[in-house]
């Protein structure tokens, strides 16, 4: 597609017309992976990410576009966990990916990618809730002593009496996860979404350094562990 | 975070097991079905991707006021929809109506404060342009229903909208 006529030309390709500019640059591409891929693990969301930086300042677009689908889901969560309307949380993702593109020249380290996406997205769900309480703030007449309460917004996600826990188990799980400090919650909640449990990127990203050495359970699963079983749930598959 | 929570939680140093991985994965089967990701989320971000591109500097405006669940997918055709998007510079306000051909939308825009300024319409397969009059209001005809941002030339960084879905 072309740009707004009279404006200066696009430095960027656009995504829709990467298919045949990801043809030509395969050697590049393996070559960018091979540099990805740190042994002994194998390539993990974090690496994938750091591909998909480098491919797109380089004009191919193959696998920003793959990695756009598969960390949207971890926005959407972590947009939604600082406690974002749907609506606003919609904004707040495609926002957090233009700023993405906008900024590729600028991410000195494409290591630091998935990391820089989590921080912005936060940030930027940060600022639409300070936004939000703020204009709650002026609509408000007479100012309410208790501002803690008046200026919260509601809770985005449904308390465990929700019709959709449809059992349970659902029930327990939802209620053991509740207790849990929110960013233990957001810790798992993202890390439930990686194809492999990709802990120490996105722990890192959301500033939970874990352990180094292999995948370990952590804290926050250990913690659920417990208190599911304290619950009194027996098995967890 | 208060981490003396966490000081001594049995089992955190253990190798991730079968019944971590069953349980992250029904955490995350009962994330999806609380609070799933949008429809079409993905394709309105590979949009805007490529419109950010396009454009070394924006300023984005936000989702001010539409009816629920109208701005993205599977939003009702045939009604009229308004959806009002704000910035410290600029509101814009437009209402969607049937076009005069089945899948497009005719666009009754306003911007404020009022001016004669250019406004482009983007799609995935092309622009539609328009100028707000001396009032700021601006009409876009028989835009083909689907992905689009609007985006005002104002001084010089124009200010977009998110993608939404005609």
């Amino acid at each position: 597609m072309g740009g707004p006529g009279g404006r200066r030309a696009s430095p960027r390709p656009a995504l829709g017309s990467w298919a045949a500019a990801g043809a030509s640059g395969s050697q590049d591409h393996e070559d960018a992976r091979r540099e990805m891929t740190s042994p002994p693990e194998t390539e993990s969301l974090g690496d994938r990410a750091a591909a998909a930086l480098l491919g797109y300042r380089d004009g191919r677009t193959d696998a920003m576009r793959e990695f756009v689908r598969e960390a949207t889901p971890l926005l959407w969560r972590t947009v939604r966990a600082q406690g974002v309307p749907r609506e606003a949380a919609d904004d707040v993702v495609q926002q957090t990916w233009a700023a993405l593109v906008s900024h590729v020249d600028s991410i000195s380290e494409p290591k630091a990618t998935l990391k820089w996406l989590l921080v912005t997205a936060r940030r930027a769900a940060w600022e639409v809730v300070r936004k939000a309480r703020a204009d709650e703030q002026r609509r408000t007449d007479l100012p309410d002593d208790d501002t803690e309460t008046s200026a919260t917004l509601p809770d985005p996600t449904p308390g465990p009496e929700a019709e959709v826990l449809r059992n349970e188990r659902d029930r327990l799980l939802w209620g053991a996860l509740r207790e849990l400090p929110a960013r233990c919650q957001e810790l798992l909640r993202l890390v439930s979404l990686a194809d492999r449990p990709d802990y120490r990127s996105i722990s890192a990203a959301i500033g939970m350094p874990v352990g180094s050495i292999g995948a370990t359970r952590g804290r926050c699963l250990a913690k659920l562990r417990t208190l599911l079983t304290e619950h009194g749930e027996t098995s967890w598959t | 975070m208060d981490m003396t929570y966490f000081d001594d939680v049995p089992g955190a140093e253990d190798p991730l097991d079968a019944s971590d991985v069953a349980l992250l994965a029904r955490l995350a089967e009962l994330d999806e079905r609380l609070d799933p990701v949008p429809d079409g989320l993905v394709e309105r971000s590979l949009f805007a991707i490529t419109l950010a591109g396009l454009e070394s500097e924006v300023m984005e405006l936000m989702v001010l006021e539409a009816p629920a669940g109208t701005v993205r997918s599977d939003a009702p055709p045939l009604e009229t929809r308004t959806i009002t998007f704000t910035h410290e510079r600029l509101t814009v306000m437009i209402a969607l109506s049937p076009g005069n051909t089945p899948r497009t939308v005719r666009v009754d825009g306003w911007i404020a404060p009022a001016d004669t300024l250019t406004i482009v319409l983007r799609r995935p397969d092309g622009d539609h342009r328009s100028t707000a009059d001396d009032d700021g209001r601006f009409v876009l005809e028989d835009v083909p229903r689907g992905l689009a941002s609007l985006l005002v030339e104002q001084d010089d960084v124009p200010i977009t909208t998110p993608v939404i879905e005609l």
